[in-house]
């Protein structure tokens, strides 16, 4: 609001954890000012406060201003109370206002202003009231820093206070050393490893004060802060605010009770999860028919500047050149989706609805590892037919529990991914058109358990022992959202998912492409297929002798040439729907090319007409050699070594070499999985033969065969895009690896299970599908059940739980004992 | 008694916290001083967690962290 930038405050703690910045000048002055991740209090440890106290600690601050919530006035007061000790100026914003107005809260500001002997001023974020004023505060502060150290009186607590801030050694701290003081004794973890540099002994005299107060009076410390910080807001609240509707109802009471009523709140929460879906993932999935022919229209134009193939040879630069752009539209294609899904996050956020998700279906997934909040990360990795992992992990950023955020981001993966489903909507189609529905249903729910039993599996075990947080939660109360704040917050997650996802997807596209072209055609296979190629020229040469026009036609350059004006003419004439689009991209043509033109559009021309009848004939043989060439090439390739080294172990499970290189080409974007597949079984006559006829009669599968690829398909491995949101959300290496590896060894035993229990058995498809799916919900039943601990927090002042802090305690402990 | 068996709609006061470490800290940092007033709002349609109001706010805890608050219903 003030500085510029765009600084968004979602209603939903926890959404900021990063922290902006901006710089804007006022009368001459300089002002740069950070928005630091919104919290509660400078004594706890979550990120959130971690990331603000170091900020405050390593930069130094001139001003620090506080943003309080008028209308909940008196928690707030409880953190400003805390920043006032740090020993830097504080401005107190006095933010929503006419919200507090609304419900009747009368503040006197004036009066705050003096009780707190700091500035203090009204606000109203979303009407921009107050700026110029709190502009002038600044201004007015940095012209005269002359600062009162602000001291809390904490009563019988100040002898120790007083006696630590003695011993604790400083150089150039220009921060309160009475705040220090207090902070060692409040066991703070970043200020006691501060400090330890030049008085190493910190920790054991701050433990032994604390421990001679508490001795003395029977108190504990943390909580008599506490309570003398609480004690003086609630002296300011009673002489500064005056509560005059203090028992009506509020609308968020109101709402509350329906939205959050024990019948209601679940078939509410189905709704909205149910219009997500389908706004964002249907509706989007349609705006997509929309958007693919200006990504279609991208690639013509690339391949319009790349160097056109001659006959049968294409240059490798043009074949890289379309392999780049694949690789991109199909990660580009899902921006609508995105857009779509992004806003409704952002509504959901600002209105007040996430936490509430959280509180309805924590149970459920409290049982499993997980935390109320991993609802909507679940829902949108493909909760129903699909998702998408990426946007499923970029949203767990707000679950305060370590170690149920961590466990949700490794789950999400294995929900069902929305380009996923072409290729089982492909083996379905080949193997089980009788049961699509069924089998579908089985996929698509199967997920979920999985999801589930994945998460209570790393709970348990790799996961055991990371931090984790409490379930406490604030609800805060319902908003409207804004609309231009949720404009900008989709936009700025696609950008992210645009910037960070598709450049790493495209550099690993490269890769990729070497795998698949390197080493190449073997010399033979390479005069094998020139031979082809010559023979159908010749043959083509030989039927054309006689046309009038054979003078355009009479070497394999021309011939080329033809050739590719007509399947350009085709692509882009695909491209249009409208008569007058179609009667331009004729005008191009035309234009281009008047001879050739009349072989594409013969009408009456006979010899023309012959011409067209063969140049159809000739274009789908050099595409069959084409499929060929690349066929051979995959066999040959660095990755079809790897699919045929793998072949030794993966024949249990009933995948062949050319299963193998699919799924590992599906690493890149799951849609090339169902393109490898296709055109390998895509046989010469694949013009009207589809590809799921092609692949029943084809490939010597049996369903039984494509049950073990389905189940290895739902377990299969993320996707590169989702492995880098992994990466950024884990901020680890080894976490992206585990999560690459982890679901393929799951994935390949499963798989192999199934298999070998439905040859042995003699299981048809939909039988070891069923026992598949029996399977697995069964034992997300007992791992359900199975007793969680009531307790489920480990550690508590150390970030590290084997720290020798920790150790210290302990001995201590014993000591007494 | 514990948080956990006051019934929706009645109030009662914290009278102690036998939470530790790191969910005292939070416990505190919300709010939950001693002799301060909670009101039992409702439990979520799964019976756990349990919201309240505290201070004018709202807050949702489970039942587990609930126990650990002592409290005596008004």
């Amino acid at each position: 609001m003030l500085s510029g930038i765009y600084q968004h405050i979602a209603n939903y703690p926890g959404v900021t954890v990063d922290k902006k910045s901006g710089r804007f000048s006022y009368k001459a002055l300089d002002i740069e000012m950070v928005d630091l991740p919104g919290t509660y209090s400078f004594s706890s440890y979550s990120l959130e406060e971690r990331v603000a106290k170091e900020f405050i600690l390593n930069e130094r601050p001139d001003i620090i201003i506080n943003v309080v919530d008028a209308s909940n006035l008196k928690r707030n007061l409880y953190l400003t109370f805390q920043l006032l000790e740090i020993g830097i100026p504080v401005i107190v914003v006095l933010n929503m206002m006419d919200v507090a107005k609304r419900r009747g809260i009368d503040i006197n500001t004036q009066e705050i202003q003096k009780m707190l002997k700091c500035p203090v001023i009204e606000t109203s974020g979303a009407k921009a009231e107050g700026k110029n004023e709190l502009l002038e505060t600044i201004y007015a502060l940095s012209n005269e820093l002359k600062y009162h150290e602000f001291k809390l009186n904490y009563d019988i607590l100040e002898p120790y206070i007083e006696h630590l801030q003695k011993k604790i050694t400083v150089q150039n701290e220009n921060l309160s050393q009475r705040w220090l003081s207090i902070k060692t004794l409040e066991e703070d973890e970043t200020i006691l490893s501060r400090l330890s540099f030049l008085t190493p002994n910190i920790k054991e005299i701050a433990q032994q004060s604390k421990e001679a107060f508490e001795n003395t009076y029977n108190k504990d410390t943390t909580s008599f802060f506490a309570s003398t910080r609480y004690e003086s807001a609630d002296i300011i609240c009673h002489k500064c605010v005056k509560e005059n509707k203090k028992n009506h109802l509020t609308v968020t009471d109101i709402a509350d009770k329906y939205i959050l009523n024990r019948w209601l709140a679940l078939p509410i929460l189905f709704l909205i999860i149910f219009a997500i879906y389908q706004l964002s993932i249907v509706l989007g999935y349609k705006i997509t028919d929309y958007t693919w022919p200006i990504l279609a229209a991208f690639k013509n134009l690339v391949i319009d500047i790349l160097p056109q193939a001659n006959f049968t040879e294409v240059p490798l630069i043009t074949d890289f050149g379309v392999w780049m752009v694949n690789s991109a539209n199909a990660l580009l294609n899902y921006i609508p989706i995105f857009l779509i899904l992004f806003a409704l996050i952002a509504i959901l956020e600002d209105v007040g609805y996430m936490p509430r998700m959280a509180f309805i279906l924590d149970r459920v997934f409290k049982k499993f590892g997980l935390h109320g909040q991993s609802t909507l990360p679940l829902v949108l990795g493909g909760a129903f037919v699909g998702g998408c992992a990426v946007p499923g992990i970029m949203s767990t950023k707000g679950i305060p529990d370590d170690r149920a955020r961590l466990a949700t981001i490794l789950s999400v993966p294995y929900m069902n991914c929305l380009a996923k489903v072409p290729f089982y909507t492909l083996l379905l189609g080949a193997f089980f058109s009788a049961n699509m529905a069924l089998m579908m249903f089985f996929i698509s729910t199967v997920t979920i358990f999985i999801a589930l039993i994945v998460a209570k599996l790393l709970t348990s075990s790799v996961l055991k022992n990371r931090e984790t947080a409490p379930f406490v939660m604030e609800l805060p109360p319902y908003h409207l959202p804004t609309f231009k704040g949720v404009v900008i917050r989709a936009f700025e997650r696609v950008w992210l998912y645009i910037k960070k996802v598709v450049t790493i997807v495209l550099a690993v596209a490269v890769i990729l492409f070497a795998l698949l072209q390197f080493p190449g055609l073997s010399s033979e296979k390479q005069q094998y297929f020139e031979q082809e190629s010559n023979a159908i020229l010749q043959d083509f040469d030989k039927k054309m002798k006689d046309n009038s026009y054979y003078s355009l036609i009479d070497s394999k350059e021309k011939v080329a040439s033809l050739l590719n004006y007509y399947d350009e003419y085709r692509s882009k004439r695909m491209l249009t729907s409208s008569k007058e689009g179609a009667q331009k991209v004729d005008d191009a043509f035309t234009a281009r090319n008047q001879e050739f033109f009349l072989f594409i559009k013969p009408k009456t021309n006979k010899d023309a007409r012959i011409i067209n009848k063969e140049l159809r004939n000739l274009s789908s043989q050099r595409n069959k050699i084409l499929r060929e060439i690349k066929n051979e090439k995959i066999e040959n390739s660095l990755l079809g070594m790897m699919g045929r080294s793998m072949e030794p172990l993966t024949l249990y499970a009933g995948f062949d070499w050319k299963i193998n290189v699919a799924f590992l080409s599906s690493f890149a974007a799951r849609e090339s999985a169902v393109a490898t597949l296709g055109s390998i079984y895509e046989n010469n006559k694949a013009d009207n033969q589809r590809a799921e006829e092609a692949m029943a009669l084809n490939s010597g599968y049996t369903p039984l065969h494509a049950v073990a690829m389905i189940i290895f398909m739902v377990l299969t491995p993320p996707c590169i895009a989702t492995m880098i949101v992994v990466k950024i959300q884990t901020n680890s290496y080894k976490w992206m690896l585990f999560a690459i590896f982890f679901p393929i060894t799951l994935g390949i035993v499963a798989a192999i299970s199934i298999f070998q229990l439905g040859t042995t058995h003699a299981l048809n498809g939909i039988e070891a599908m069923t026992l598949f799916y029996a399977a697995v919900v069964l034992l997300t039943l007992i791992v359900g059940l199975f007793p969680s601990k009531r307790i489920n927090w480990t550690g508590g002042i150390e970030p590290k739980t084997n720290g020798l802090y920790s150790k210290y305690i302990q001995s201590q402990k014993k000591e007494k004992k | 008694m514990g948080l956990d068996d006051i019934q929706s709609g009645y109030i009662a006061k914290i009278v102690k916290i036998n939470a530790t470490g790191k969910l005292l800290h939070k416990l505190l940092d919300m709010g939950f001083v001693k002799g301060t007033h909670i009101e039992v709002i409702r439990e979520a349609p799964l019976y756990d967690p349990m919201e309240l109001k505290i201070h004018n706010y709202y807050i949702s805890l489970r039942k587990s962290e609930a126990k650990l608050i002592e409290v005596a219903q008004l």
